[in-house]
């Protein structure tokens, strides 16, 4: 209660102060470590994940420096990164002197670094966002992040935008969806192949399957060992997925050895097209990936024939 | 009459026959019960008619294949497993013990790289790369060494730095990869007759082998004097020998990836059960390896179906194969033929003083370089660190350096204890012993890897101290097992971390980060901690300098002398574990420089073991300031791990100085 309380306070200032140039009394954020303290909007922001570096370009802020950046417009890709943001190392070692010499006022990093922090806090104040976990939901607290974020920005109004924008987009999505299968949306399965024979499969907490739950489609949601919600299994197993559909992320470079063999051309979900490719999308990043995940996932629904499963 | 004794036995081991192969038609059988649903009388019918419907197809396409290429890899791998150590009278020779393995992963991580379309379906890049390793590794060793620990010992410091080499591969091109670490440990998963149609053609060198080796192999246990004696001209058979067992281990690497120990073990174990001849060995272990993967497989599948996702045959191998290895040695003198020892030639001259001026201004340079010339934004920059920037670079600094002194001063003491320059900590597996703990904790607790690591890293490497103590005391402390301690664990690593990495339960990019060895995160307490330690652990060294002496003589001479042999070696053991624990569970594992710098310490020409230990001590300092300050300077703004460069450096040096003195000394 009294934090919802200091909130308002906080919200109050932040509008205020923004009105006054940009100068925050005192914005509260909560990290994963607790609450720190911020007097004014961070300008210099460093991050050193690419979760944060996502969320923040997500605010429309360009980070000044990203850990990995170029390997970031490689495999993250949306959204894209501005050639002006510096590279400063691996996201495992990213460079201290470097960092320093840039002047950041904001560092955001993942527990990757948690043990860096004391050194990282020298520097400049940190915030660690510990975005992938097995005890909790992924695809909440990347919202809860990129809202705490917005807030720290002073840039709620946008935030609140964006999310209602998304959130239309995906009613769009869901609506031609319908259009396509009906008004039940038929059960679908996805996962990635790690190889000719074997598979991993998207569980319950991972950001594919929380994309198909806001599109709205059943899946079965199932537990996994993994904080990135993934378990591997062989391809013989899917066959207890009858004719359901099933969806691939792509890349699979591999697939001419394994799509023409006898077995895969049993399965009952290819004999019945059950079966789709979703385009390559970095499934481990911040709360807009979901929209772009369900983007993809839609586009590869609306390819397969209409009749529902059985 | 040795011969003659051998023959005798051969009719009593082949009436073993029938009942290794009902057990491999016993297992096959189970084998492809697993994961059907389909009675017993249609598998039957499924023999003779196509099969319809997907279970049926699912057995025909996907149970079977993967029962007969468990047949056909394991008999290849006990096979060509003989092969070798017939051909060497070496029994802990195996395609993992030579090096063959991990120059056949180099080479497919490389080819998946960089030429992408050869690597996916050919046998050359895993043929190229063992072949490369096993010549090298055969070549440092030399004739007298194969039958012994030499031949091993120098397979494993291949092993150590194409390790390196791969890490450093992996982890500059993480996401080209991630699909070769399922490969990479050794799954037998098939959805089609695809790789048996592959694999069984490309057998052929194995009958004619059977076929061929019965008299040279015969005239290899005579010893190659006899054999020469007898008029065979050995050389082109053995290297033809050798060339077959290489080949056939490869088409099965190519086929299902790295699985261990199965081809080291068979041999072993059909010797046990009583073959004697040549031909009774190879067969024996080819029976014998099917049965051995067959059931290791079903093991690894009922594992995956239990919810662990998949288990690679590879993993099981190893975890059933590391006990199997370590109660065997204990059973038997597993490494007593042959050389034990192997001996550097090093240019005989006094220890010249400029050595100590040379080692000690370098120190000094390198520890003010380290600290003032840096590349920044704006280029080279050399100044005196501000505030910040000296509390961001003294603990690396301080840390490089201690842990320099730390790793020569066990490297020397190891080497005079087991009498064998080869011989270093990474050898003794103290560091896979930390490296396996972190895995498994961040594996099975799913927590970042780098969190708490020093203390469990330690953890890791005393309980290979306390398993090492406790194997030791039977035998004595004999050197080879302390090497087969050290292969085993690192081994039961790889397959650990191989099987970690493909579950992707865990971060594949923070394991293969710390298995580099890094002063990255070393924090100014630790580094001071490690300093102290270090210093502490030296002097201790040094005050006990009289029984490491004698004791690097000989075993006699120091009992002779009033030495307890045992205590002393109990005291020395623990104090390299603790050197060793100390700075790997700061910095992770750092290969080879336990290796080298006693040996340039040595080709300074310090021969006692005072001045052995401090040169070494201030060499290995040297190397590894220069290896994290290189490290940090190379790729600028990331950071080269200074546990890779230190290993590829010293590695190559050391693998090229062993070959450059082979060359000198000639092949005999």
């Amino acid at each position: 209660m009294r934090i919802t309380v200091k909130r308002w306070l906080c919200w109050l200032a932040g509008g205020l102060s923004l009105l006054s140039g940009m100068v925050l009394a005192d914005t509260q954020v909560q990290d994963s470590t607790g609450i720190h303290h911020f007097n004014a909007v961070p300008k210099r922001v460093i991050t050193l994940s690419w979760e944060a570096t996502d969320e923040v370009l997500a605010l429309g802020i360009t980070p000044i420096a990203a850990a990995d950046a170029v390997d970031y417009r490689r495999w993250v890709v949306q959204p894209t990164l501005p050639a002006s943001t510096l590279e400063i190392g691996s996201r495992l070692e990213p460079n201290l002197e470097l960092i320093l010499s840039l002047k950041p006022d904001l560092i955001i990093i993942n527990p990757v670094l948690r043990d860096m922090q004391p050194q990282l806090s020298r520097i400049a104040p940190v915030l660690m966002f510990d975005a992938y976990r097995m005890d909790h939901d992924n695809a909440a607290y990347a919202r809860q992040v990129y809202l705490e974020l917005a807030r720290l920005f002073g840039r709620q109004a946008l935030a609140q935008q964006r999310i209602r924008e998304m959130d239309g987009r995906v009613e769009q999505l869901r609506a031609r969806l319908h259009q396509h299968f009906g008004p039940t949306l038929p059960k679908v399965e996805i996962l990635r192949f790690a190889g000719p024979a074997s598979v991993y499969l998207f569980g319950e907490n991972s950001m594919p399957i929380k994309a198909l739950q806001m599109l709205g489609v059943p899946n079965p949601g199932r537990k996994t060992m993994s904080a990135w919600g993934i378990t591997s299994m062989p391809i013989t197993a899917l066959g207890q997925f009858g004719d359901r559909i099933v969806l691939h992320q792509e890349p699979f470079d591999q697939s001419d050895k394994l799509f023409p063999t006898p077995l895969w051309q049993a399965m009952p979900f290819v004999k019945a097209h059950h079966f789709a490719a979703v385009r390559s999308i970095w499934s481990y990043s911040g709360f807009f990936s979901l929209y772009y995940l369900a983007d993809a996932i839609t586009d590869a629904l609306l390819t397969l024939p209409a009749s529902p499963a059985r | 009459m040795l011969a003659s004794r051998q023959l005798r036995a051969f009719p009593r081991f082949s009436r073993r026959y029938p009942l290794l192969l009902i057990g491999v038609i016993v297992l096959a059988c189970l084998h492809v019960q697993i994961n059907t649903s389909l009675p017993l009388s249609e598998q039957w019918v499924l023999l003779f008619q196509a099969p319809s419907g997907f279970d049926q197809l699912q057995f025909v396409y996907g149970n079977l294949p993967r029962m007969a290429l468990a047949i056909m890899v394991g008999a290849v791998l006990g096979f060509s497993g003989s092969v070798l150590q017939q051909l060497t009278q070496n029994r802990l020779v195996s395609p993992m013990t030579l090096g063959a393995s991990s120059g056949a992963w180099l080479a497919m991580v490389c080819a998946t790289i960089w030429l992408p379309v050869w690597a996916a379906h050919s046998v050359w890049p895993a043929l190229a790369g063992a072949m490369i390793a096993v010549a090298v590794v055969v070549v440092i060793a030399g004739p007298q060494g194969l039958g012994g620990l030499p031949l091993i010992l120098s397979g494993m410091a291949l092993n150590l730095l194409l390790g390196a080499v791969s890490a450093a591969v992996v982890m500059m091109h993480d996401q080209y990869v991630r699909n070769l670490f399922l490969w990479g440990s050794g799954d037998l998963a098939q959805n089609d007759w695809l790789w048996v149609s592959w694999l069984w053609p490309r057998l052929w060198p194995a009958p004619l082998v059977l076929w061929l080796a019965h008299r040279p192999l015969m005239l290899l246990r005579l010893g190659s004097q006899g054999a020469q004696g007898r008029g065979m001209r050995l050389w082109p058979v053995m290297l033809l020998l050798l060339f077959a067992a290489l080949w056939l281990s490869s088409v099965a690497i190519t086929a299902v990836g790295l699985i261990g120990f199965i081809g080291l073990l068979t041999p072993n174990f059909v010797r046990l059960l009583g073959a004697r001849s040549v031909r009774g060995e190879l067969i024996g272990s080819a029976l014998l390896g099917a049965v051995l993967l067959l059931a290791t497989d079903m093991l690894a599948q009922l594992g995956g179906t239990l919810g662990f996702g998949i288990v690679p045959s590879g993993a099981a191998a190893a975890l059933i194969g590391v006990p199997g290895l370590l109660w065997f040695s204990r059973k038997r003198q597993a490494v007593s033929g042959g050389q034990q020892t192997i001996s550097l030639v090093v240019r005989a001259q006094q220890l010249k003083p400029w050595a100590w001026i040379v080692i000690g201004a370098s120190l000094a340079l390198l520890a003010l370089l380290s600290l003032t010339l840096s590349l920044s934004a704006r280029g080279w920059q050399i100044s005196w660190p501000d505030d910040l920037v000296w509390l961001f670079r003294w603990p690396r600094t301080l840390a490089a350096a201690a842990a320099g002194i730390g790793l020569a001063v066990a490297g020397v003491i190891l080497q005079r204890l087991l009498r064998n320059p080869l011989a270093s900590p990474d050898m003794l597996g103290l560091s896979a012993g930390s490296t396996l703990v972190l895995v498994l904790a961040s594996t099975l607790l799913h927590r970042p890897l780098q969190q708490g690591a020093t203390g469990l890293a330690f953890f890791g490497s005393m309980g290979v101290l306390l398993l090492l103590l406790a194997l030791g005391r039977r035998m004595n402390y004999a050197p080879g097992m302390m090497a087969l301690v050290g292969i085993s664990l690192s081994a039961l690593l790889d397959a650990v971390l191989q099987f970690a990495l493909a579950s992707g339960s865990a971060d594949t990019f923070t394991i293969v980060g710390w298995l580099a060895g890094s002063t990255y995160r070393v924090s100014g307490g630790q580094s001071l901690a490690l300093a102290v330690t270090v210093t502490v652990l030296l002097l201790l060294a040094l005050l006990g300098q009289r029984s490491l002496t004698l004791m690097s003589i000989s075993d006699g001479v120091a009992s002779g002398r009033g030495v307890n042999l045992r205590v002393a070696r109990v005291a020395w053991l623990v104090l390299v574990s603790l050197l060793t624990a100390a700075v790997t569970s700061v910095m992770g594992p750092i290969g080879f420089l336990g290796l080298l710098a006693p040996h340039m310490a040595a080709l300074f020409g310090a021969r006692r073991v005072v001045p052995q230990l401090l040169l070494s001590a201030g060499i290995g300092s040297v190397l590894l300031l220069l290896a994290d300050w290189l490290g940090r300077m190379v790729i600028y703004p990331g950071q080269a791990p200074v546990g890779i460069v230190a290993s590829v450096i010293c590695g190559l040096y050391f693998i090229v100085l062993l070959l450059v003195q082979r060359a000198r000394r000639g092949w005999a």
